[in-house]
């Protein structure tokens, strides 16, 4: 998966999902996850630069929250499971340290019987 | 050459024999155990953590599964793959799973909060590890309850600057 601009972001739900299915959600999101104790090849200090928050949502609830640090790899991906009980959207918001914002959806649909 | 060949066998064999008695002997020593490891003495950082997150509240091992690889080639970009066999029903379920690593500049590299909706403990990404050290996988229940998982990784290239 090549993503390149920071914020861009994709999810992956697997193609046939049937009601109650137990799914896994891949997630991926482009960023550069600076520590701030990095610098360039001048010698200025890189600051830290995050993702810090991931809210996750099915339809109107909200299913997951993560709170991460500049530990978290660059361009962080995170994968989890989801039971597939209603035809709705998965939304992810990724916060950064800086304030910005990313977000991301994918619809949940069952193929039909 | 084949004597020379069984000349270094039998040196390293007996090598191994001296080291293998020596670790024997401190492990006897320290009253440790090799089945199952035991985490090192969580440094002043991790225990303040671990009091915060968990007050007095023992930690059990048990019921996680860290899988993370035994050597980190590159620091940079690890591996974690946290599961656990605990129910998430409605009544029953893990509330927030937590990622530390001992020796990292800061250790409390994740937090993820978790509802019965999600089904499944199986929450897997990749961090940053500074240096070898141990890492833990603390899962906490809605009923209070907490258990946890170690994995010692040996980290050859610095990936926290």
């Amino acid at each position: 998966m090549m993503i390149n601009d920071i914020g861009e972001a994709r999810i992956r739900v697997p193609d046939q999902i049937r009601r109650g299915d137990l799914i896994t959600v891949n997630a991926i999101v482009s960023h550069p996850m600076d520590t701030g104790f990095f610098r360039t090849v001048e010698g200025d200090p890189i600051p830290a630069y995050f993702i810090k928050d991931v809210i996750v949502s099915y339809g109107s609830q909200e299913v997951a929250r993560f709170e991460w640090t500049s530990g978290v790899s660059r361009d962080p991906v995170v994968s989890f499971t989801l039971i597939a009980d209603k035809e709705a959207p998965l939304t992810m918001v990724w916060s950064d340290n800086k304030g910005a914002i990313f977000k991301q959806s994918v619809t949940i649909s069952f193929v039909s019987a | 050459m084949s004597e020379r060949r069984a000349f270094f066998r039998s040196c390293a064999a007996a090598l191994t024999g001296l080291i293998t008695t020596r670790t024997e002997r401190l492990l006897a020593a320290t009253g440790l155990s090799l089945e199952p490891e035991d985490p090192e003495v969580p440094n002043q950082e991790v225990a303040r953590i671990l009091k915060e997150l968990f007050g007095g509240r023992p930690i059990r091992r048990g019921h996680v599964e860290l899988d993370m690889p035994v050597v980190a080639e590159d620091g940079r970009v690890v591996p974690v793959i946290i599961e656990s066999d605990l129910p998430m029903s409605a009544d029953r379920y893990v509330t927030g799973v937590h990622l530390i690593v001992d020796h990292n500049p800061d250790p409390h590299l994740a937090a993820f909060h978790l509802t019965p909706a999600i089904g499944s403990v199986s929450i897997s990404t990749r961090i940053k590890m500074k240096r070898t050290t141990w890492v833990r996988a603390i899962l906490e229940t809605n009923t209070g309850e907490v258990w946890a998982g170690y994995a010692r990784v040996l980290v050859t290239l610095n990936g926290c600057g």
